[in-house]
């Protein structure tokens, strides 16, 4: 009994050990990289000093708003205006720093404030008056979009007149990681923190799980709704600014029609589009698989023209062997609760 | 919790609950009349003859897709589908084919697109959302890599003309005499078909279907291969309207198809909708934007106002619904106090 005792924590590491390889990320993280060695294997240069630091560069903007859309989905919900409002939020951004003469802080500022604007809109219509995400979604995407052509009237910002500072902002690097990308990093820990470990995130779980059994059990689901929504709108905004000083112009047509690659990055990372599955780090490692397959794409020299229907491809093997998995395990449970219903009477 | 119109006509015959396709036919009428007032060109034929084309692809495939939402499903792949049997079609008259049979190609391979949608989503048990995600990248990889950079725009004068000019001196396009056929089509199947009722039921509830012995499975593999059939007919007539065929053809139009459906008071839950209150929905929005460019209102309002107007279609019916459920009510208890008296 008491050596029973004593191996329970090396057992418990074990079976936490287990645990985490058997995880969605982990499986994720292999296939990452396999794909990163075999294409090296065939293209050294994919993966030299240059290459990589490149490659994380191009993931910063996807990967944040893969971040950011990753509660929403997980609450049963989801945001097609994530593309419209980055477009939205790099423009006005644009147009304040460059009036002011503010910098770069000022403008993560402005970017976070116009994202987080939109995102409390679209998480009043929907938690508040519970109109369904997908329709109202649709509908901000073509106002924000609207207001944005209306507002931008044909004019564009380019590198001369946006502030040097935020233009080589995307150049800069912390140990050769862009320092972009370390700022998703530091949003994808805060939220995995709140997703994780805060009765907020877990909240979110239950409402996406079983949306009416979290009202029941007394679930504040209009507060928790609306601040996914407002942590979306936040991080699209942010991503916003990203867009500025990765592209170093703006205008009103910016990043349009690119709302389903982040939904593709989020469904890739492993969570569930029907809610209650997945996290943030799924949905930054699906964004970086998602560049790094185009990357390998173009390094082993495949036609471009290829690239969107393996895109398309890859997607569907995503959600194909989540279904599997979670038909698996669905059969394990049934298989468990059927033996012990033999064995209790 | 949410509201159940059917439920509550059922009960009480006397109140016929207005409905978000009745709205969108009397704002419809209402837009025409007002336009006309403020801009005598509004109502002419040639300002139709402008304007029906532009709505005909996304009222073919609206309204399949008014079947697919019923059921319970939705398909972002239709615009990649469009686009792809618009390449085939390029493609295979190029090659030296019969325009006839490459026209059939276009539409078998819309067919087939739609088979492997339903295929997953029926069969295989993936959400419709995901999966038509990634058959959109999927489909329009396929037009890319077919067709390249090149596009194709070499076809007869016979077919281009049947694409964008009229019939005689009528304002009716040549290719509204199909497209008017396919809406009575798609009308009485919805409305008047034992294959219509069994949509409307899986769309309620799915198990009771099921018990009612309707093939929930087999009737969604129908449902998403119509709408592709339709997506591909629509990718013909887009090639012959603007006389190319090239991998973007139609790119981005899955939204539009969908903002058409839900403003002609298709619920996106499923189990409710109307073909006439979609094909209202597409005359107004068609009107709406000759409207605007008759006025030289800058599109960018039109953008705003087909967001509004989809928000709209969802909150209004909310309010409407409250308003019904009042006045069942307040009928209630008044008969129940006429009861005791």
């Amino acid at each position: 009994m008491s050596q029973k005792i004593t191996s329970l924590p090396r057992a418990n590491f074990i079976l936490k050990s287990k645990e985490l390889i058997r995880t969605r990320e982990s499986g994720i993280f292999l296939v990452l990289i396999l794909v990163s060695v075999a294409t090296t294997l065939m293209n050294p240069r994919f993966i030299s000093g240059y290459g990589l630091s490149d490659l994380l560069l191009n993931t910063a903007m996807i990967g944040c708003l893969a971040v950011g859309l990753t509660p929403v989905v997980i609450a049963r919900h989801i945001d097609l205006s994530i593309a419209s409002a980055t477009g939205f939020s790099a423009f006005v951004t644009a147009h304040i720093i460059v009036g002011q003469g503010w910098g770069v802080i000022p403008a993560f500022f402005v970017g976070a404030c116009v994202g987080a604007v939109i995102g409390a809109v679209n998480g009043v219509l929907i938690a508040g008056l519970r109109l369904p995400s997908l329709v109202v979604t649709l509908g901000t995407l073509y106002i924000i979009r609207g207001i944005d052509y209306q507002f931008a009237n044909n004019k564009q910002f380019t590198a001369e007149k946006l502030p040097t500072e935020l233009v080589d902002l995307a150049q800069d690097k912390i140990f050769g990681v862009p320092i972009l990308f370390c700022l998703v990093l530091l949003l994808a820990l805060f939220g995995m923190w709140w997703m994780k470990f805060t009765r907020f995130g877990r909240d979110l779980y239950a409402i996406g799980s079983n949306p009416p059994a979290a009202e029941i059990v007394g679930i504040k689901v209009f507060s928790r709704t609306l601040f996914a929504f407002v942590w979306c709108g936040t991080l699209a905004g942010i991503a916003g600014v990203m867009y500025l000083s990765i592209y170093a112009i703006v205008d009103s047509s910016a990043f349009l029609n690119q709302e389903l690659i982040v939904v593709t990055a989020v469904v890739i990372g492993g969570i569930n589009i029907f809610g209650g599955v997945g996290t943030i780090v799924g949905a930054l490692l699906g964004a970086v698989l998602l560049r790094v397959l185009i990357g390998a794409l173009v390094a082993l020299g495949v036609a471009q023209f290829w690239q969107q229907a393996i895109n398309g491809l890859l997607l569907l093997i995503a959600i194909g062997i989540d279904r599997f998995l979670s038909r698996r395990s669905e059969t394990k449970i049934e298989r468990i609760r059927a033996e012990k219903k033999v064995q209790t009477p | 919790m949410r509201f159940n119109l059917a439920k509550l006509t059922s009960r009480e015959q006397r109140f016929r609950p207005l409905t978000w396709d009745v709205i969108i036919i009397v704002l419809l009428v209402v837009l025409l009349i007002t336009g006309s007032l403020i801009n005598p060109a509004f109502l002419t034929a040639f300002n139709f003859s402008l304007m029906l084309p532009n709505i005909g692809e996304i009222l073919l495939i609206a309204m399949p897709m008014t079947l697919l939402i019923i059921a319970g499903e939705i398909d972002l792949s239709v615009a990649s589908i469009v686009g792809l049997s618009g390449v085939i079609f390029g493609l295979t008259y190029q090659n030296g084919l019969n325009i006839w049979l490459a026209a059939f190609l276009g539409v078998i391979v819309g067919v087939l697109c739609g088979a492997v949608n339903g295929i997953l989503v029926a069969r295989i048990g993936l959400g419709s959302l995901a999966v038509t995600i990634a058959t959109l990248a999927l489909y329009r990889g396929f037009a890319t890599a077919a067709m390249g950079n090149k596009s194709v725009t070499d076809f007869p004068e016979s077919w281009t003309n049947f694409g964008y000019s009229t019939i005689g001196d009528t304002f009716l396009p040549q290719t509204y005499p199909i497209i008017i056929l396919f809406v009575l089509i798609f009308g009485v199947l919805t409305h008047l078909s034992i294959f219509g009722r069994r949509t409307f039921a899986i769309g309620q509830n799915v198990e009771a279907a099921r018990f009612a012995a309707i093939s929930v499975l087999n009737h969604k593999i129908i449902l998403f291969m119509l709408t592709g059939a339709m997506s591909g007919v629509a990718g013909v007539i887009y090639v012959l309207r603007i006389s190319t065929a090239q991998y973007d053809n139609a790119m981005g139009l899955e939204l539009a198809i969908i903002a058409t459906a839900l403003l002609g008071g298709v619920s996106i839950f499923g189990g409710v909708g109307t073909i006439w209150g979609v094909a209202a929905a597409a005359v107004l929005f068609g009107s709406l934007e000759a409207l605007f460019n008759l006025q030289a209102i800058s599109p960018n309002i039109f953008t705003i106002v087909t967001g509004s107007l989809l928000i709209g279609s969802v909150m209004i019916p909310l309010l409407l619904g409250r308003i019904n459920f009042m006045r069942v009510e307040r009928s209630r208890m008044s008969k129940s106090e006429a009861g005791q008296l």
